[in-house]
């Protein structure tokens, strides 16, 4: 049993891959029109929940072993590409840190999903809400336990893209489809971030391990720094701290369990996270911890100004959750690792129980919460300010998301005029030559096809069809003659068994 | 600064619109108190189809069900071809006999075109799919297609015509304004850009705010001023106006009058010059946003909810009006490059007519996909940027240019269903000359889908009433009530409860059950042992003058006092943990350490076994509570004239004796009274549901009607009581006993009331009656589980109930019960006329006796004003929310998002969304309410001439009225137009030995049947 158990740590590639197995599945069913109506509903539901729980199994049997024998540490499964003096690995790193919020985050997963089974049935989107969170999940995983920052830069990215899918998951509401690309654009600030540190790393470190990471001190301060500002960055933006908070008050369009595991629960912590793995190298720079607190304390004071006036439950659950979040940087911020961790996955098990009963609230609550202090109460502009949102997601939109789509227009207009054409599209063709009206060619590409197919033709017309003295038929009668003269000699025995002596000869 | 006199018409007149928005405004109050109502309640005045099409004017919404639908119903039985020829002339369809061409009748073309499928495949696809997929286009969509041609004759020259009708299309649209559409509306139809998103969410967080019920911590300093003042002093200081590019609206608004309706009269004036158009124009407005009008409207006539801040009408349109003003100027700006006020917008597209023509056709629909890329692409280029007019001259040109073809192609493809559906062959339409199919054509295009969808629904109806009259004529005299019954139940007239009737019956032949509306004719204000506050337990349009208390028993006032003390401290523990883990800066961050591990321990427990803990949980609580004897302060001294303000403790003698006979009397229990009576409230209980009290009983206000069950039976069991009813010649005897008992109907269990009060001598038939009962319910759940997907199938009652229980108790669950969905009739008259039939849990039952009423019917003249509105209420509300679920409805739950305590909101920028929610209406089927009243012909009719509040509902055919002789199976239905009509028909049904026989493996919606088990 321990043996198997002593084996396990090589097994952990399974938990984020059993729940992207269930993807694949469920997206395979989906495809071929299998998935249609209530009967298919519980097949999907069970692939989801049970790949969620064998991951949660796994990860606990691993907790059993790190408690009896200690963390396994850091595991190189295999080599993934890597070049001269840097190399990318599969690789998973297991220890305190990973494996606690890990087993957590599989107990949520499994659970949400399990509560989802239900809430969502009948639902047009089902088979794609199940989908969309299994992919979260095994992103989550994935960013959790691996165990260098190019794999969890994958997980993080599909953390991303499940997040921009249940936002939108009502996608026919306008409302809910701008939020979702809101989310996913100002996410991709932190992305940049997370970026930029993997290519330092690469470039000054030559790997992308964990464990290469926090033994940052043989580069320079100012090395250090620049890596780790690209990793606060991305801690920033997924843990939607100021200033990027705008998108998470946004993210609200989805159904509940997904507001729960998403932005109560899970990914918002993923920030956290990170920068709890790069504890040691956040150590050597502590100008950007104090940067951490000032961050964290501001991002607090937004949020609970803004929960104050909040009048819709989720929304006032998402800020209470940002409050508490934003804390957690603070600790971190003054290196209080240990307490931010605890925090972290007490607070993350609170939210999944606190966005999952919003709908009770009207049976939860009584009385109206009290006022705050009389100061804060009556100050008009602060009021405002709050009820705004520091008009931050405005600001987003308009510093942010527009000129991305304005560069996305520019983008499809260089393609409309000058690409398309290079390309050539489809109907659009215009005769080549003159005298070959049926040769209609469009773009680059189709002239050369077109010049191409001109040539093959005069290749043909000179060899075949010049009638029968054409070179080809010669040739080909030649050919025909040796070929008639082999037949004739291996239909002989003799020949016949020289012939299958020499297959067996080159078989062996 | 106008002279005072010349203003007051101008703010009178004002302050009758608004009084007019009452009537198509959702009148829903905060969703804590939800009580089914009509939703098209403020068009009741007019006829069924007539206030359907106003609805459908007004707001958009479809008031049918899709025709889809319907041909699904079709096609699977539950509408038939004779159901449609008897709605054709139901409706009024003249002529339906004559000849359209020779062979053909008019009823046949109006046929096939109701049955043509609404979504027939266009020629284009068939053209490709013949190419493509091998097959041949079919040679009758060959024959349409020169049909339509030859019809079309030659196209006609539209290409040299088009800027004339531009000009046409253009001021019939502007015309529009204020008629049928505000100036949003047609800018949203010339842009594609909807203002309405930025005034929502510009408005939406000011309006939650103001209204909040208790989920804000900080409101606005200004709220006591009211909405205006308020929400003038914010956006005075928003800088969002600046980010948005709207600069000097800061300006505007600190500048403006401190008074809304100057605001709103100004503000009216520079959008709309006309003022005869601002009625209109105000109802178009109020009406973009429904919910948070509706809401405001009715927080507006109810100032006493809430904490006494100003709530004013006039407030909100002032506001509203505003925005509208401010950002159609800012798109129109955008739109045309310069500012300029409607008129002048006017004047401007009458002269870029291709550009409008060009528009206009995008948002029209129907081109091609390469004429409306390209139509794409130049509004594109217009709005960064600008498109020279030549574009747009080509771009019109082409599209003119499209049309007669494309005309054509509808043509043929409208002639290719309908000759499809006649049935024709393609030679015989070939043979067809143009005059004849476009007469065709005319004769199928005289339905407008208005007229379509009435039809459909009178059929759908009709076959469903069909089923149920055969089932009364075959019920008739069959089953006589036992004369020496063991119990009499009375239970809530409610739908549901017809399904528990049945079974008990089933269960216990020597038991009779009456059905009456679940207050038990004791309108109260109740206040429970661990209520804060008296809560109203009657019909939301009657308003209780008296207050019964529940205290405890004498020498439990220690324990009492424990108790209290102990769930004080469960409830502010909980409170605390919830709210200021939210909010609280200080003591949030340590409650939700010290909670996590609970809660989650709570989550896991309830996902993975929510029957088994909701029970743990119940366990806890009671044997932390301990059994509290309590006891009802029930009896008044002295009459205190009461008042709804100053209501009366208690009942008087008198008053008791009066509301216990009359009771009674009303269903019929005056004489031969069994040794138990039991008097069967119910309610509801789910969790993790904003919409908890739509499942609770609608004739108490949408809450438990266990409380009325249980004052009644404390009554009629009173000596003093018993004397005075005796005194007036309803002589309860020693030998019977009244108890009362609550139904779940979520998980199906029974909560008794003051069983230790009962006399011993009763006892062996109260544990009797608790049995048969128990079983009754279990194998209720167990036939209810047949309309659910995720239960068992086929179980057994036990399995049944189990599952049940796990539902009530389960947070995942979007479909705790399915309430009302599957209503569709009432029946008022005694029980003989519908015992022994399985009916589906499909009949509001009301007991009535005609013997015992007097000759005009003053009897059901009362039932029929209580229970009318009430089941209407709940009839036409499931309707409208299954027609249009998106616009009468308010959407799937699970995006659902509780906003301050009085509503819901779709994620957190939406309207408030009203109606019931898509889970509650997803299996019902969208049906007037049929009321069949025992009692003859004349006495109905006496009575809808006496009542005005009936001949609205039954005149105006909101529900369908029909009469069953008492003494003969005659039955006769109630035509407004045509008056009564005796029905005929077939009265043969299935029998089958129990309900369980016939549901078994059913999960569709079922027939009557005959039920012969049970009998005595």
């Amino acid at each position: 049993m321990m043996v198997l158990l002593r084996a396990l740590p090589d097994w952990v590639w399974l938990v984020p891959a059993l729940p992207l197995l269930a993807v694949v599945i469920n997206g395979l069913r989906v495809l071929f029109g299998r998935a249609i109506g209530d009967a298919a509903e519980p097949l999907t539901a069970r692939l989801s929940s049970l790949a969620a729980l064998a991951g949660l199994l796994i990860l606990l049997a691993l907790d059993f072993l790190a408690l009896s024998d200690g963390a396994p540490g850091h595991r190189r499964l295999g080599h993934w590409f890597g070049s001269g003096n840097w190399e990318a690995t599969f690789s998973f790193l297991l220890d305190r840190l990973s494996l606690a919020l890990g087993t957590l985050t599989a107990l949520i997963g499994w659970l949400v999903m399990r509560f989802s089974a239900n809430y969502l049935h009948r639902e047009a989107g089902f088979h794609r809400f199940f989908i969309a969170l299994s992919f979260f999940l095994a992103g989550i995983q994935l960013v959790l336990l691996a165990g260098n920052g190019l794999l969890a830069f994958v997980g993080w990215e599909m953390c991303g893209v499940s997040s921009f899918l249940l936002i939108g998951y009502a996608w026919q509401r306008p409302v809910a489809t701008g939020n979702a690309l809101f989310a996913f654009v100002t996410n991709r600030g932190g992305d940049a971030g997370f970026l930029l540190a993997l290519g330092l790393a690469a470039a000054w470190l030559g790997g992308f391990e964990w464990t290469v990471l926090s033994k940052a001190a043989q580069i320079s301060v100012v090395n250090d720094r620049l890596l780790i500002i690209g990793f606060v960055i991305a801690a920033l933006a997924k843990s939607a701290q100021l200033p990027f908070s705008a998108w998470i008050s946004r993210a609200l369009e989805g159904p509940t369990p997904s507001s729960a595991i998403f932005y109560g629960a899970v990914m918002i912590h993923a920030g956290v996270y990170l920068l709890l793995r790069l504890e040691p190298l956040l150590l050597q720079v502590p100008d950007v911890m104090a940067g951490l607190v000032v961050a964290g304390l501001l991002t607090a004071l937004y949020a609970w100004l803004c929960g104050l006036v909040q009048t819709d439950v989720k929304s006032a659950l998402v800020f209470a959750t940002l409050f508490q979040v934003a804390l957690m940087f603070v600790e971190i911020g003054f290196g209080w690792t240990t307490l931010a961790l605890v925090h972290c996955c007490l607070h993350a098990a609170w939210r999944a129980w606190h966005f999952l009963v919003a709908p009770s609230w009207l049976s939860l609550t009584r009385g109206r919460p009290a006022p705050p202090p009389a100061w804060l109460r009556r100050n008009q502009w602060l009021y405002t300010a709050a009820l705004q949102r520091f008009w931050l997601d405005r600001l987003g939109q308009t510093l942010l998301v527009e000129p991305t789509a304005a560069f996305s227009r520019d983008v499809r207009g260089l393609e409309t005029h000058f690409i398309d054409h290079a390309i050539g599209r489809p109907g659009e063709g215009r005769t080549v030559q003159a005298d070959r009206p049926l040769v209609l060619a469009d773009g680059l590409p189709g002239r050369i096809l077109a010049g191409l197919s001109d040539q093959l033709q005069r290749l043909e017309n000179r060899l075949l069809l010049r009638g029968r003295g054409g070179l080809a038929e010669q040739w080909l009668h030649r050919l025909g003659g040796y070929l008639r003269t082999l037949e004739n000699l291996l239909e002989q025995p003799r020949y016949l068994m020289m012939a299958v002596m020499a297959t067996f000869v080159v078989i062996l | 600064m106008q002279h005072a006199a010349d203003e007051l018409p101008m703010r009178q007149r004002l302050m009758h619109w608004i009084e007019h928005l009452e009537h198509i405004l959702p009148a829903q109050a905060p969703i804590r108190d939800f009580v089914h109502h009509n939703t098209l309640h403020g068009l009741q005045h007019l006829p069924f189809a007539e206030a359907l099409a106003a609805a459908h004017r007004l707001t958009g919404a479809a008031t049918y069900w899709p025709e889809a639908q319907f041909h699904a119903a079709y096609a699977a039985g539950r509408i038939g071809r004779d159901d449609l020829l008897q709605a054709l002339t139901e409706v009024g369809i003249d002529d339906l006999a004559d000849w359209v061409i020779p062979g053909v009748k008019r009823q046949d073309v109006l046929l096939a075109s109701l049955l043509q499928p609404s979504t027939l495949p266009v020629a284009s696809w068939q053209a490709w799919a013949a190419r493509e997929l091998g097959g041949h286009e079919s040679p009758l969509l060959q024959a349409a297609e020169r049909l339509a041609q030859a019809i079309a004759g030659e196209p006609a020259p539209a290409v040299e015509a088009w800027p004339a009708t531009a000009l046409a299309r253009w001021n019939s649209l502007c015309e529009r304004v204020g008629q049928t559409w505000t100036l949003r509306r047609l800018l949203e139809h010339l842009s594609g850009e909807n203002v309405l998103e930025k005034v929502r969410s510009i408005l939406q967080r000011h309006l939650a705010a103001h209204l909040d019920l208790g989920v804000a911590a900080w409101r606005n300093p200004q709220r006591e001023a009211g909405f205006f003042a308020a929400w003038r002093a914010s956006a005075g200081l928003d800088l969002s106006w600046e980010i948005d590019d709207l600069h000097n609206v800061r300006d505007e608004i600190l500048h403006l009058s401190s008074d809304a309706a100057d605001v709103l009269i100004d503000e009216l004036g520079r959008l709309m010059p006309d003022d005869r158009l601002w009625p209109g124009y105000l109802e178009r407005l109020a009406l973009e946003q429904p919910g948070w009008a509706g809401m405001f409207l009715w927080r507006d006539r109810h100032p006493l909810v809430g904490d006494g801040a100003r709530v004013e009408m006039v407030d909100y349109l002032a506001v509203r009006v505003l925005l509208e003003r401010l950002l159609c100027e800012d798109l129109m700006r955008r739109l045309t490059g310069v500012p300029m006020a409607f008129d002048e917008l006017r004047g401007y597209y009458a002269t870029e007519l291709a550009e409008f023509y060009v528009r206009d056709a995008l948002r029209q629909g129907g081109l091609d996909e390469a004429l409306q890329d390209q139509a794409v692409r130049l509004l594109e280029a217009e709005a960064h940027g600008a498109a020279d007019e030549a574009a747009w001259q080509a771009l019109a040109e082409r599209i003119a240019a499209s049309r007669p073809e494309r005309e054509v192609g509808e043509m043929a493809q409208r002639l290719f269903g309908l000759c499809a559906q006649l049935p024709w062959s393609a030679d015989e339409v070939a043979a067809l000359s143009p005059a004849a199919g476009r007469a065709v054509l005319a004769v199928a295009d005289s339905l407008d889908p208005l007229r379509r969808g009435q039809i459909w629904l009178q059929a759908y109806e009709r076959y469903y009433r069909e089923q149920l009259f055969s089932a009364l004529t075959a019920n008739q005299g069959r089953r006589p009530l036992p004369a020496m019954p063991s119990a009499q139940v009375v239970m809530c007239m409610d739908d549901r409860e017809e399904g528990t009737r049945r079974h008990l019956e089933e269960i216990a032949p020597d038991i009779v059950t009456y059905g009456a509306a679940g207050f038990f004719g004791v309108p109260m204000l109740w206040q429970g042992l661990d209520d804060a506050r008296p809560t109203a337990l009657c019909p939301v349009v009657v308003q209780p003058r008296h207050l019964v208390r529940e205290q405890p028993a004498p020498g439990a006032e220690a324990a009492a006092a424990g108790h209290a003390r102990r769930r004080e401290r469960r409830l502010g523990w909980r409170e605390a943990f919830a709210q200021q883990t939210r909010y609280a800066a200080f003591s949030g961050p340590v409650l939700t350490v010290l909670g996590a591990v609970p809660a989650l321990a709570e989550l896991a427990a309830t996902t993975l076994a929510p029957g088994w803990f909701g029970g743990v949980l119940q366990r806890l609580r009671q044997s932390g509570a301990g059994s509290l004897p309590t006891e009802l302060a029930l009896t008044a001294a002295e009459p205190a004239n009461p008042t709804p303000e100053t209501p009366q403790a208690g009942f008087t003698d008198a008053e008791q004796v009066e509301r216990v006979a009359a009771f009674l009397r009303m269903i019929g229990l005056s004489s031969g009274f069994a040794p138990l009576v039991l008097i069967f409230g119910h309610g509801s209980g789910s969790r993790n549901n904003p919409h908890l009290s739509a499942y609770d009983c609608g004739a108490c206000s949408g809450r438990h009607g266990g409380p009325n069950a249980r004052v009644l039976a404390a009554m009629a069991n009173r000596p003093a009581v018993r004397a005075g009813l005796a005194g007036i010649g309803i002589v309860i005897p020693e030998t019977s006993w009244f108890i009362a008992a609550e139904h779940n109907t979520c998980d199906d269990g029974i909560e008794w009331y003051d069983l230790e009060s009962v006399p011993s001598r009763f006892q062996p038939a109260l544990d009797r009656l608790v049995h048969q009962l128990g079983e009754a319910c279990r194998a209720h759940a167990a036939e209810r589980c047949r309309r659910l997907a995720s239960a068992p199938t086929r179980p057994s009652p036990w399995l049944a109930r189990q599952h049940m229980i796990g539902r009530a108790n389960d947070i995942s669950q979007a479909r705790p019960e399915l309430g009302h969905a599957t209503n569709a009739a009432a029946f008022i008259g005694r029980r003989m006329m519908s015992r022994g039939l399985f009916l589906d849990r499909r009949v509001f039952l009301i007991s009535y006796d005609p013997e015992t009423d007097d000759d005009q019917g003053r009897i059901v003249e009362s039932i029929l004003l209580a229970a009318g509105p009430v089941g209407a209420g709940i009839a036409l509300e499931y309707y409208f929310s299954t027609v249009d679920n998106a616009r009468f409805g308010c959407g799937s739950k699970i995006t659902h998002n509780i906003t301050g305590l009085f509503g819901v909101m779709e994620g957190a920028d939406s309207d408030l969304r009203t109606g019931l929610p898509w889970q509650m209406v997803e299996i019902h089927e969208p049906m007037r309410l049929l009321v069949v009243v025992e009692q003859t012909t004349a006495v109905l009719t006496g009575i809808l001439q006496r009542q005005p509040p009936l001949q609205e509902l039954v005149g105006n055919g909101w529900i369908t009225l029909a009469a069953k002789d008492p003494a003969s199976p005659a039955i006769a239905l109630y035509c407004p137009r045509r008056g009564w009509l005796p029905w005929s028909g077939p009265a043969v049904l299935p029998q089958v030995a129990r309900s369980a026989d016939w549901f078994a493996g059913e999960s569709a919606p079922l027939a009557p049947a005959i039920i012969l088990g049970g009998a005595t």
